[in-house]
């Protein structure tokens, strides 16, 4: 019973439950579909990228670029698709773009041995910059294909699109990194690079696998949020990383690497995503939104140095 | 005799030619956040208006650094620029560059935000632009028969300006109809931020029949918001603000859309403003302390006048004949001090 409570993701649990329960009383709109569905739809696009930064993390690596890339894809596929009139041409382009941005990210890891996190932050200021070389201006939809808008702002039986893309995603990451030896080696590498690479696993090209996930993941959460906003918008989505970031390490991923679950990952989104939603509710002012996940940053790290240091 | 006619001729001439005002050749801009459609077109007002006056125009931006527009400004008076031209990043950071502009000689025209030691500034009148925008979606609710605004405002309460639009907007409503601001929403100037705080919002009571975005990002995130959680736009009214680039045009000319008024500033007409009030400095004439820029309610029934929307090749050209004629304020109804 107590090794349950010592838990990482019961622990977890417990502070939504309280949170939950906290705001159902402040305010009982907090359990209408319509909210729910709000905390889930603006939960989706942050898990599913969240997903390919706990495999990141676990490994011991970091991508800072996932905002800033988040935002690209926006205007890329708005721009593809308006040329084109092609919902394949303008997923196709994103994907292929994302998969390059993940290449190089992962190369300047692996082959020029650049920090991730100083690699990734440079790749961040190039697409930061890089985006109003391609258009000064933002993108609107002027194809109005049904089916584009549909996949950030339509529901089936009442539940958004964006979950159910966030619900086919999650049992591959969940049975990757829990029931294949690929996920374990991800822990592997993390947890002890030497010995992983003695026991015949090729760090590196686990570790490029990884960027390139994480950016073809970011090339999905884009296209939905494009379709959300109806917009390919240059600066859109500031703060995405740190955001992603903060809840991947308060689910209990460790920021050293070694250690991660996609369920503790989860639950940190939803807690995230749910103080978001409360402090509107509540009508605190809004720059708390930016203070919590920083906050929740250093408590996070600070308490994985305090697990690590207690397992010894 | 013909000597004399010689001499009165000459006099006559040099006269005419010292009476007759010359144009800068150089004039400096410094923008403050250079990427931002509203300062894009802002720009392309200053290089229209001087193209037509054969003045050199040198833009550099700052990307909201302060310490950069600084050394900027020093670059500029360096190169012997006839008159500069800036957004400040920040009202108090840009006064020792006025001050050292004064002892350089250099006239200083400021766009957007006022600072201590200006002579000049062109900008428009943010209350008076959310007025506009307020009185105009108040006509329309009364022409519905409605008695009740119910208003979620996508704002931005950290910057008095956009305060200002909202409290307009907000006053003018009030005149024809029970205005209630049922949400008073920070979206940060972004759409993606402003879908999300809206689409809370929203949960939380979607009994409203008007949105307000402070800027367009603002108002089509509040719409777009609304429409992803499936409410219906029939009795919907948006109203946006800034007439920054070509979204407000986009959904304004969508078939059925709730997207009915816009707060325009015509940031072009601002940038062509505000270089004839650059060339009046430079020549000496009595300049305002504040130019006010004009502003004005457009629908999909006026927005024509001013602009000449290509759809399929995304693009807007303004009439800079038809914005000048808009008759403006000579001061703001309120300022940042009246909050």
């Amino acid at each position: 019973m107590s090794k349950f409570f010592q838990k990482n993701e019961t622990i977890l649990f417990l502070i939504l439950l309280l949170l939950l329960v906290f705001l159902s009383f402040y305010n009982p709109q907090f359990y209408s579909i319509q909210n729910i569905n709000s905390i889930l739809r603006s939960s989706s696009t942050v898990m599913i990228v969240a997903f390919g930064m706990t495999i990141l993390l676990t490994s011991g690596e970091v991508d800072l670029s996932v905002g800033a890339l988040l935002s690209f894809v926006t205007v890329i596929v708005m721009d593809v698709i308006n040329i084109s009139g092609s919902l394949f041409l303008g997923f196709f382009s994103v994907f292929i773009f994302c998969f390059l941005i993940g290449l190089i990210n992962g190369l300047v890891r692996t082959v020029l041995n650049v920090n991730s996190l100083i690699g990734t932050l440079a790749m961040m200021l190039i697409l930061q910059g890089s985006v109003y070389i391609y258009s000064m201006a933002a993108i609107y939809n002027t194809h109005l294909i049904p089916a584009f808008t549909f996949i950030g702002q339509g529901f089936v039986y009442n539940v958004p699109m964006p979950v159910i893309i966030m619900l086919v995603i999650l049992p591959i990451f969940v049975f990757l990194l829990n029931y294949t030896r690929y996920g374990r080696y991800f822990t592997a590498i993390g947890s002890n690079p030497f010995s992983s690479n003695l026991s015949g696993i090729n760090n590196n090209r686990y570790k490029l696998i990884g960027f390139i996930i994480t950016s073809l993941l970011v090339g999905i959460a884009g296209i939905i949020l494009a379709s959300l906003m109806d917009t390919g918008q240059q600066g859109s989505a500031k703060g995405f990383e740190l955001i992603v970031i903060a809840a991947v390490l308060l689910g209990g991923t460790s920021f050293k690497g070694g250690s991660g679950t996609i369920l503790g990952t989860i639950l940190g989104i939803l807690i995230l995503k749910v103080i978001d939603n409360g402090i509107i509710l509540m009508s605190i002012p809004q720059e708390f939104q930016l203070v919590v996940p920083g906050v929740i940053l250093i408590l996070a790290v600070y308490f994985d140095t305090l697990r690590k240091e207690k397992n010894g | 005799m013909k000597i004399v006619s010689w001499f009165l001729a000459a006099v006559i001439t040099l006269s005419l030619a010292f009476s007759v005002s010359a144009n800068p050749k150089r004039i400096g801009y410094i923008v403050n956040y250079g990427t931002h459609e509203w300062y894009q077109n802002v720009i392309f007002g200053l290089q229209s208006r001087a193209d037509e006056l054969g003045i050199e125009l040198e833009v550099m931006d700052a990307n909201l650094d302060i310490n950069k527009q600084t050394q900027q400004a020093e670059d500029f008076m360096t190169k012997g620029v006839d008159v500069l031209m800036m957004t400040p990043v920040n009202e108090e950071g840009v006064v020792p560059i006025l001050r050292k502009a004064k002892a350089d000689g250099t006239p200083v025209v400021l766009e957007g935000n006022p600072a201590k030691g200006m002579t000049t500034l062109f900008a428009i009148c943010d209350y008076d632009a959310g007025f506009k925008a307020g009185d105009a979606v108040g006509r329309i609710l009364v022409s519905r028969g409605e008695s009740e605004a119910r208003v979620m405002d996508v704002g931005l309460p950290l910057l008095s300006a956009t305060v200002l639009r909202s409290l307009g907007f907000m006053e003018a409503l009030a005149q024809h109809v029970n205005a209630v601001k049922v949400h008073e929403l920070d979206g940060s100037g972004m759409i993606d931020s402003s879908v999300e705080v809206a689409s809370a919002a929203l949960a939380a009571d979607s009994n409203i029949n008007v949105i307000y975005g402070i800027n367009d990002g603002s108002a089509l995130g509040g719409l777009q918001a609304w429409r992803a959680a499936g409410l219906p736009e029939d009795d919907l009214v948006v109203a946006g603000t800034g007439s920054e680039g070509l979204a407000f045009l986009n959904e304004m000319t969508k078939e059925g859309t709730p997207y009915l008024v816009e707060a325009a500033m015509f940031p072009e007409g601002v940038g062509y403003t505000g270089m004839n009030l650059a060339v009046d400095l430079f020549n000496g004439v009595d300049v305002p302390e504040h130019k006010v820029t004009p502003t004005l309610a457009l629908t999909v029934h006026n927005f024509a006048k001013y602009y000449d929307f290509d759809k399929a090749g995304q693009k807007r050209a303004i009439n800079f004949e038809n914005v000048a004629n808009i008759p403006t304020e000579t001061k703001c109804t309120k300022y940042a001090s009246d909050l």
